[in-house]
């Protein structure tokens, strides 16, 4: 009875290791990186929403090479020692045969020196610091905005169209805070518009003294690039310094203007606000945006709202069709096809630059809007071909 | 500029000392720092966001009830996780740490990743002297905290209670000696600890939202406040916070807003540097 025991437990292992094996032969993973936890893991919430929209859309087509695709993440939790130890995580345990995903810059400027030195192909999809593309490293794509994009062609347009006379940028001391406030500041300047800058510190929760600077500037647009909570903290005590609504007060990262608590935080200095997005329900602009909505209404009962649940989704299509059509888990190969990448997303047609010598090498940058909060309704401002509506002050 | 520096300096500093006090109370008592600070000081905030706001309770007694909780929760932390680790300081400081991160997981867990807020008690902003506008929510925590501040020093120097904790503090064998009975002094001090966190949580998070790891920074700045005020001291506590809040405002007013966080250290070193034990040193509460 004993040795039966024994063989039965020998070959209960065996049986598991032999379905644990075919299971992984089932599958390819690739590995996703963002913060679940810090001021940003509302970004990690949007994340797996995104993963697991993607995961069922990529499977339903039948997969990456005829295998199941499955998805490891790891927190970076919007801190760089972090971020690198959790990339190298996915390919040393997980076996993961490319990562994406990172929306904190100092996080994934950590990850892409571990990708070029393991030589695993890296697609970041929300991290915008220009220096991330702007390397040149073989294995970093960048399937979303850059700093360059956004500010030369959404945000300083939209000044420019605004016709605002005076604008005080105001910019967190983080990579891409700085990288981001330095670029606004260049391009008011070359279209001449007086302004005013200051760097405030990223985790602060009282900008009083900030904003009672920028109320003495008297300036009618306030840039401000603050990510996370802090944004709320913001717009909520420029309401109270009553620098709004004299000056508009854009957010310059987007989501956090869009999480749930966002109008329970600010009450209703949030009116009046705008923020930039790549996401808009009246603007879908390729039948797969239509598609991804309503998925996402139908898998969690309400709209889609953080535009980076679709930026990830669009990330993960982007890899499952390049692992597709290499035809192999290789990373040589997996880089060639992304350099290759011709595909529908829902923020357009996605294709990496292949120019090297600045940041639009493997860059693809898909088009933002900006927003604004009219009685609780979002109104897109610009660009004047997506615009439903105007700039209330 | 000037105006709005001072006068916000004092209502963060007012909350600097005061999510402090309870720091310096454990500390001064037990001997015991308690990593878990911040985490009770958001447990509060939470607790006040979800009796208010999820089921409509009144603030005040929303308030009240989410400072009780986390006074027993403190009693219940003393009981099973500090008091065995009596006589090792470093067991202590271990576990609180590790319930820090366990909390802040849970909070995740729980109560998502988004900021969450109790409703505002005074809306919209008032003008002071005609210089600036100024919340009236903050003005509202102002009056608060230092009322609450003011109240536990009443209670420290004129109740029994009080001169019992005092007289602990300074010498513990003594009092022992005397018939205090310091294990139940410890467990009530230690829950009074948390409630202070609490009742700052409370007060502030209709200001500044929270979230599972807004806890971190506050605990900092607590133990900041207590290192600069002096180990135990509670006048250390008040005047080390208003110090570091004043110094933080005008530095980001006159200096550089981007390095708030640094004035803050380097009047830390400067003063311990002087005072290697604290602008109050040891002194007695």
């Amino acid at each position: 009875m004993k040795r039966h025991g024994k063989g039965m437990a020998i070959g209960l292992v065996l049986a598991l290791a032999f379905c644990s094996a075919a299971w992984a032969q089932d599958t390819i993973k690739i590995g996703v990186v963002g913060p679940r936890t810090g001021p940003a893991a509302a970004t990690g919430a949007a994340f797996d929403e995104g993963i697991k929209l993607a995961v069922e859309y990529v499977n339903g087509k039948g997969g990456v090479l005829g295998k199941k695709l499955e998805v490891a993440f790891e927190d970076t939790a919007g801190a760089p020692d972090k971020a690198a130890s959790g990339f190298e995580r996915l390919v040393t345990r997980d076996k993961v045969v490319m990562v994406l995903g990172e929306s904190h810059s100092s996080s994934a400027l950590a990850q892409i020196e571990v990708a070029n030195r393991m030589k695993i192909p890296f697609i970041v999809v929300e991290a915008w610091a220009d220096e991330i593309t702007a390397k040149n490293y073989r294995y970093v794509f960048r399937a979303g905005p850059s700093n360059s994009g956004v500010v030369n062609q959404t945000i300083a347009q939209w000044v420019k169209a605004e016709n605002f006379k005076r604008a005080f940028v105001v910019a967190e001391n983080t990579d891409w805070g700085i990288g981001i406030g330095k670029l606004t500041e260049n391009a008011l300047a070359k279209a001449g518009i007086p302004y005013e800058s200051m760097i405030t510190e990223r985790n602060s929760q009282d900008h009083y003294v900030e904003l009672t600077k920028i109320k003495a500037f008297k300036p009618d647009v306030v840039l401000a690039y603050i990510y996370g909570v802090g944004l709320h903290y913001f717009v909520a005590q420029a309401g109270e310094t009553g620098v709004s609504p004299q000056a508009v007060v854009l957010d310059g990262a987007g989501p956090p203007s869009l999480w749930p608590d966002y109008w329970k935080n600010v009450g209703d200095y949030g009116d009046l606000e705008c923020f930039v997005s790549s996401m808009h329900e009246k603007v879908e602009l390729t039948p797969l945006a239509k598609l991804f909505r309503e998925a996402y209404t139908k898998k969690f009962g309400k709209a889609p709202t953080d535009y980076k649940s679709r930026s990830i989704f669009d990330g993960i299509l982007i890899a499952a069709d390049a692992i597709n059509r290499a035809k192999a888990t290789d990373a040589e190969k997996l880089v060639e096809a992304l350099e290759k990448t011709n595909l529908e997303t829902t923020r357009g047609t996605a294709k990496f630059g292949l120019t090297p010598g600045g940041p639009d090498y493997h860059q693809w940058m898909p088009p933002m809007l900006v927003i604004q909060w009219q009685n609780k309704q979002q109104v897109v401002l610009y660009p004047p071909q997506a615009a439903t509506g105007k700039l209330k002050r | 500029m000037l105006a709005i520096s001072v006068m916000n300096g004092l209502v963060i500093g007012v909350i600097y000392a005061l999510a402090a006090l309870g720091v310096s109370l454990v500390v001064g008592i037990m001997n015991v720092i308690n990593f878990a600070h911040g985490e009770l000081y958001i447990l509060a905030g939470y607790f006040s966001f979800l009796f208010a706001s999820t089921l409509g309770m009144p603030f005040a007694p929303a308030m009240g009830l989410a400072v009780a909780l986390v006074f027993l929760f403190g009693l219940l932390i003393e009981r099973l996780l500090i008091r065995p680790t009596y006589g090792n300081d470093m067991y202590s400081l271990i576990l609180t740490f590790i319930l820090s991160i366990v909390l802040q997981n849970a909070f995740l867990l729980i109560f998502g990743p988004y900021p969450n807020k109790p409703p505002l008690w005074v809306r919209g902003a008032s003008e002071i002297f005609g210089l600036f506008s100024y919340g009236n929510q903050r003005l509202a925590a102002l009056v608060s905290g230092a009322a609450l501040i003011a109240l536990v020093f009443l209670v420290l120097q004129k109740t029994w209670f009080g001169r019992i904790i005092r007289a602990t503090s300074q010498d513990r064998a003594m009092a022992e000696w005397n018939g205090v009975n310091t294990t139940r002094l410890n467990m009530l001090s230690f829950g009074l600890g948390c409630a202070l966190a609490a009742a700052a949580g409370v007060i502030l998070s209709p200001v500044f939202p929270v979230t599972p790891t807004a806890g971190v920074p506050i605990a900092l700045t607590a133990f900041v406040v207590v290192v600069l005020g002096g180990m135990g001291s509670m006048w250390g506590c008040v005047v080390g916070g208003l110090l570091l809040g004043l110094v933080e405002n005008l530095g980001a007013a006159f200096i550089s807003s981007g390095y708030k966080n640094v004035f803050g250290f380097l009047i830390l070193i400067l003063v311990l540097l002087v005072r290697p034990s604290g602008l109050f040193g040891r002194a007695k509460l």
